[in-house]
C-alpha cells in the first residue's frame, strides 16, 4: 500500500522506500483536535474590534510618528532593530527565568455578576501598569477607570454600575507587560454575564420571625378605653383621619377617644349599636331607639330617622345609607325608604353585616352563610354549612370567612376563590395585610396568604385596622387596645405574577420540559408553539443558554393582560453569539385567576457582538427609559434613538442620556395604542462604533397604573402559622425581572 | 492544504487590506486549518488558543502590508504559524502521546491489514517528532497539511531547493531511524 502519489516528490524523493514513507506519511489522516466553539467565536470578536479601532482612523502611534515617509523606513528600521533585540534577548534566556503570566478574576464564568461589582483581574506577578492598562479591551464598549492593589487591577465602569443582562468579555491583550517587562504570551480574556438590573426603588423587606421569638413587632401598643363584656367588631369604628375611635361601651353607650390615647368622650349616652361611619367620613350613623341617627361632625347635630321594619345594622353605599331589616336590606329613596334586595322569607334568617361599600351583605339562613347581592338580589352560598363570617376587604369586593382544614377563605363577591389565609380573628387593611389575631398571637399576611408574619405574642382579639393601615385596634381582657403594625411588603403586582408565568415558561424550556411549558400556554398559545409555528424547545447548536425580560408592560386589564419582551440568548461553548426576541402576551384566565401564555411571537436572530445593544426597556405613559449595554457617545443619542406612533411619525419627546440609559420623556403614550422604538444605526458608542442593524421595539401604550397593580390574584396559598415562611421580595413593576441560568 | 477558488481570495484580501474590519472573512475561512496546525504542534488545547489568538492577532495588524505574491494567503498565516510556534515552543517539546492527534488510520482505498500498519505509523510519526526542527516543520507541512513545496517555502521564509532538501533529510532520516528501531524478525 502507499498512499496518494505527490509528483512534487518525485524529484525529491527517488528512492523507493523514501517514497513509501511519504506515502504513508501522506495517507495519515488528520484527527479533528479538540476545539472550543467558544475560543473560536470569542476571538473573532476580538479580532473584530481590533479591526474596528484599526479601520476607524486611529493611526497606531507608530504611524503617527513616523508619518512622513523619509522617517517611515527610519522607524520601521528601528522596530527591526528593537524587535531583532528582543528575539535575539529572548532565545538567551533560560527557561524557567521568566514565569509566565497567569491572569485570573473572580468572576470569570460568572453567570450573574452584582452589577455594582469591579471588574477584579489578578496577576500571579507584578504588572507594568500603563501598559496593561492600555492592553484592556471590554466587550461591551464601556468607559472604565482602573486602579491597583497590589497585582490586582480593578476595573471600574465610569458609570460606576455594569450594564444588566450583559456578557462582558474583557480581554488583557499581548500589549500588557510585567512590570520586568516581559509581555504577555498571548491575550487572556475573561468572560462573565452580569446579573438584571436592580429594582428602581428598595422594597420594604419582609420581616418574618420565627414563632418562637418573643419580641413583638408591634409599637406604641396601649389601651384606650376598658370595654367590659362588649367584644364585637362591629362595635368599633375608626374615624376617617385614623385619629379617634368610636366605640360602643358595655353600657350601650357610643364613646370617642383619642387613638393616641386621652379622655373618653361620650357621642350618644345609651342603646347603641351598629355605628358606621361615612366613607367620606363627615358623618356617623348608628342605630339607637329603634331609629337611626346620623351624626355631622361639622355641625355637631344629630338627624333621625325612623323606619320600618326597625332596622338591625347601618351601612353606607358612597354617601347614601343603608340599612338592614328583618325582611331585607334597604336605602333612602327620594320618596322614603326602598327595599334594596330582601332576605330569605323561609328559616331562621339574620343579616350579620353590610360591606364597607354598601353593595353586598352578608346574612344566614338556618346553618348557611350566603352573599346577598344588593342590585341583583341574588345570594350565593359561602362555604360550607355553618361556615362563619371573618370580614370585608375595605372596599368590599371580597369576603372572608371560614373555609377547610379551619383557615379562612377568601371569596371575591361573585363566590370565586381567592386565596386562603390561617385562621383567627380577621382584618383586612387599606393596603391588603390582613390581620389575624387570637388569644396567643398575632399574624399578618397578605390575602393569598402570601408573607405571613409574626407580629407579637399574646392576645389579639378582633383586630381593626384604622383607614392609614399602619394603626389598628383590638381586645384584651375586655379592654380595648390600640397599636400600630409594621407595613408588608406590597402585593405581587399584576406584572409580577404574569412574569412568574414567564419565568416559569422560560425555565421550562431552557430545562427541555415540553410538557411544563406546555401547561403554562392556553389554547391559542398552544397554537402559536404547535408545529410549523415557534419552537418551543430550542435545540441545537448555538444553545439557548439564558434569557431576560427586555421589556414587560400591562395592557389590559379586562381581563388583566400583559405583555412581555423576552430575550432568548443563545451561547456557543463560553460565548453568546447571537438573540431573538419572543413577544409574549400574557392573560389572566377569569375563570382560574391564573395567569397563561396566550400569544407569542418571535424576531429575528441577531449577531451579538456588532455595537451597542439595547439590554432593558421600561416603558410608562410619559417616558420610556432605554437601557444599553454599551457606553454611548451622547451626541449621536438624540437623532437615533426615537418613538414612532402607529402611522411611523416621531414623537415629539425629550431625549437625555446617562449611564447608559436613554430617556425619552415628555410623552403621552395611550393605553394600548401600538408605538415603536427605534434604534438608527447613527447610534454610536464611546469608542465610535456604530450599531450594525436599526433596532425597533414594538410597544403599546401602557395602562393607566393605578388600576393595573397590586390586584390580587387567584393564587391559593394555605400556610401554617407555626410556620411563616419568608417571602421573596417583590419585583418591580414594569422593570426586567429575573433570569436564571 | 485546501484550495480555495484564488481569484474569490485574492478579493477578500485585497478588502481586508483596504479595511481590516473584513478581515472576518479570512478569519473564517483559515481558522480550522491553522487551529489544527497549531494543534498538532503543541498538542495542548490551551497552548493552541493561545498561539492561535497571536497568530491572527498578527495578521490582522500585518493585513495592511500584506503583499500579494502569488501565493496563498494560507501559506502566509503558516509562516506567522511556524515562527509563533517556535517562539514559543524554542525549549519544549509536546508532550501529549502523538495518538491523540493523528487518527492512525489511512485514508483512501482501505488496507487489508489495517493493524499491521498502525504500528509503523505511529512509530514513523513519532519518528517526525524527533527530527531536527526545520526538517519537522518541512514534513509537517508536506504531509499533514498537504501543502505545495513552494508555499512551504513561503511559510518557512525559504528557497523551494532548501525546502526540498528539507523534506528529502527527513524523510532519508525517517527511513534510517525506521530500519534501525525495526525489531528483528
Amino acid at each position: 500500500m502507499n498512499g496518494r502519489h505527490d509528483p512534487e516528490l518525485d524529484d525529491v524523493l527517488q528512492d523507493e522506500e523514501l517514497r513509501r514513507l511519504a506515502g504513508l506519511l501522506t495517507a495519515t489522516r488528520r484527527a479533528e483536535p479538540p476545539l472550543d466553539d467558544a475560543f473560536r467565536s470569542g476571538l473573532r470578536r476580538q479580532l473584530m474590534q481590533q479591526a474596528w479601532e484599526m479601520g476607524e482612523g486611529r493611526p497606531s502611534l507608530w504611524r503617527r510618528i513616523f508619518a512622513p515617509p523619509g522617517l517611515a523606513w527610519v522607524g520601521a528600521t528601528a522596530g527591526l532593530v528593537l524587535i531583532a533585540g528582543i528575539v535575539v534577548l529572548n532565545s538567551m534566556q533560560q527557561p524557567g527565568v521568566f514565569q509566565q503570566v497567569v491572569v485570573q478574576s473572580p468572576i470569570d464564568g460568572g453567570r450573574a455578576v452584582a452589577l455594582q461589582q469591579a471588574i477584579l483581574v489578578n496577576f500571579n506577578q507584578p504588572m507594568d501598569h500603563s501598559s496593561t492598562e492600555a492592553a484592556v479591551q471590554i466587550t461591551p464598549a464601556t468607559n472604565v477607570t482602573y486602579s491597583w492593589s497590589s497585582n490586582t487591577l480593578a476595573v471600574q465602569p465610569t458609570s460606576g454600575i455594569l450594564a444588566p443582562n450583559t456578557q462582558y468579555q474583557v480581554t488583557i491583550g499581548s500589549g500588557a507587560k510585567t512590570a520586568a517587562g516581559q509581555p504577555l504570551t498571548t491575550a487572556q480574556t475573561i468572560t462573565f454575564v452580569t446579573q438584571p438590573p436592580a429594582p428602581p426603588t428598595p422594597s420594604p423587606s419582609p420581616t418574618p420571625r420565627a414563632p418562637a421569638t418573643p419580641s413583638s413587632l408591634l409599637t406604641g401598643e396601649h389601651q384606650l378605653a376598658p370595654l367590659g363584656g362588649n367584644l364585637a367588631v362591629s362595635s368599633v369604628q375608626w374615624s376617617a383621619d385614623s385619629s379617634t375611635v368610636y366605640f360602643v361601651d358595655s353600657k350601650g353607650a357610643l364613646d370617642a377617644v383619642p387613638a393616641k390615647g386621652g379622655g373618653v368622650s361620650v357621642v350618644a349616652p345609651d342603646g347603641v349599636s351598629s355605628p358606621a361611619i361615612a366613607p367620606a367620613g363627615d358623618r356617623l350613623a348608628y342605630i339607637r331607639g329603634g331609629k337611626i341617627e346620623v351624626l355631622t361632625f361639622a355641625t355637631g347635630t344629630t338627624a333621625d330617622l325612623a323606619v320600618a321594619p326597625v332596622p338591625t345594622l347601618v351601612g353606607w353605599a358612597n354617601d347614601k345609607l343603608v340599612w338592614a331589616a328583618a325582611d331585607g336590606v334597604y336605602t333612602q329613596a327620594g320618596g322614603g325608604p326602598q327595599r334594596l334586595a330582601p332576605t330569605p322569607t323561609t328559616g331562621a334568617v339574620r343579616t350579620l353585616s353590610l360591606a364597607p361599600d354598601g353593595t353586598h351583605a352578608i346574612y344566614t339562613q338556618d346553618q348557611n352563610l350566603l352573599l346577598l347581592d344588593l342590585a341583583s338580589a341574588k345570594s350565593t352560598q359561602l362555604g360550607q354549612a355553618n361556615a362563619t363570617f371573618f370580614g370585608w376587604s375595605p372596599d368590599g369586593s371580597q369576603v372572608m370567612y371560614s373555609g377547610p382544614g379551619g383557615n379562612i377563605a377568601i371569596s371575591d363577591v361573585k363566590g370565586n376563590s381567592v386565596g386562603t389565609v390561617p385562621a383567627g380573628d380577621a382584618g383586612w387593611s387599606s393596603q391588603n395585610a390582613i390581620l389575624l389575631g387570637s388569644e396567643t398571637d398575632l399574624y399578618q399576611a397578605h390575602p393569598d396568604g402570601s408573607n405571613l408574619t409574626k407580629l407579637a405574642s399574646g392576645t389579639y382579639r378582633l383586630p381593626m385596622w384604622a383607614p392609614n393601615a399602619t394603626a389598628f385596634t383590638f381586645f384584651r381582657g375586655g379592654v380595648l387596645w390600640t397599636a400600630t403594625a409594621p407595613a408588608l411588603p406590597p402585593l405581587p403586582s399584576v406584572l409580577d405574577q404574569a412574569a412568574a408565568v414567564v419565568n416559569s415558561f422560560m425555565q421550562a424550556r431552557q430545562k427541555g420540559q415540553a410538557d411544563q411549558a406546555g401547561a403554562l400556554l392556553d389554547s391559542s398559545g398552544k397554537l402559536a408553539y404547535a408545529s410549523g409555528g415557534l419552537n418551543l424547545l430550542i435545540n441545537g447548536d448555538p444553545s439557548f443558554s439564558r434569557f431576560y425580560v427586555l421589556t414587560q408592560e400591562v395592557t389590559g386589564t379586562q381581563p388583566d393582560t400583559t405583555t412581555f419582551v423576552v430575550r432568548l440568548v443563545l451561547t456557543h461553548g463560553k460565548l453568546d453569539v447571537a438573540d431573538y426576541e419572543e413577544t409574549l402576551t400574557v392573560v389572566r384566565d377569569p375563570a382560574t385567576g391564573l395567569f397563561l401564555i396566550d400569544q407569542a411571537t418571535a424576531g429575528a436572530h441577531r449577531d451579538l457582538g456588532k455595537g451597542a445593544e439595547v439590554v432593558g426597556v421600561v416603558v410608562a405613559a410619559d417616558s420610556i427609559q432605554v437601557t444599553f449595554d454599551s457606553d454611548l457617545d451622547p451626541g449621536t443619542v438624540a437623532e437615533a434613538v426615537q418613538v414612532l406612533d402607529s402611522k411611523g411619525t416621531p414623537l415629539d419627546a425629550t431625549i437625555t442620556y446617562s449611564t447608559r440609559m436613554v430617556t425619552i420623556s415628555g410623552l403621552n403614550l395611550k393605553p394600548g395604542a401600538q408605538y415603536k422604538l427605534v434604534v438608527l444605526t447613527t447610534l454610536r458608542d464611546f469608542l465610535g462604533h456604530n450599531i450594525a442593524a436599526e433596532y425597533d421595539l414594538q410597544l403599546l401604550g401602557p395602562v393607566a397604573k393605578s388600576s393595573a397593580d397590586h390586584k390580587n390574584g387567584g393564587v391559593t396559598v394555605s400556610p401554617a402559622p407555626a410556620s411563616p415562611s419568608p417571602s421573596p421580595a417583590p419585583s418591580p413593576a414594569a422593570s426586567p425581572t429575573a433570569s436564571p441560568s | 492544504m485546501s484550495e480555495t477558488p484564488r481569484d474569490d481570495e485574492r478579493e477578500l484580501v485585497e478588502q481586508a487590506r483596504r479595511d481590516p474590519r473584513q478581515f472576518g472573512a479570512l478569519y473564517d475561512r483559515h481558522f480550522q486549518q491553522i487551529y489544527r496546525f497549531v494543534y498538532s504542534r503543541v498538542r495542548e488545547q490551551t497552548a493552541a488558543e493561545d498561539v492561535t489568538s497571536e497568530i491572527f492577532m498578527k495578521a490582522l495588524k500585518a493585513m495592511p502590508r500584506y503583499q500579494d505574491t502569488g501565493r496563498p494567503f494560507a501559506a502566509w498565516l503558516y509562516q506567522i504559524a511556524v515562527n509563533a510556534i517556535a517562539d514559543r515552543y524554542r525549549t519544549m517539546r509536546p508532550a501529549q502521546p502523538l495518538d491523540d492527534f493523528h487518527d492512525l488510520s489511512v485514508a483512501g482505498p482501505a488496507l487489508e491489514d489495517l493493524a499491521a500498519h498502525r504500528d509503523e505509523l505511529r512509530r514513523i510519526w513519532g519518528l517526525v517528532e524527533s527530527l531536527p526542527h526545520q526538517q519537522r516543520t518541512a514534513l509537517v507541512l508536506k504531509f499533514q497539511e498537504d501543502m505545495k513545496i513552494e508555499d512551504i517555502a513561503v511559510a518557512m521564509g525559504k528557497s523551494p531547493g532548501a525546502v526540498k532538501l528539507l523534506i528529502h533529510r527527513g524523510v532519508t532520516r525517517l527511513r534510517d531511524e525506521a530500519d534501525s528501531l525495526r525489531p528483528v524478525e
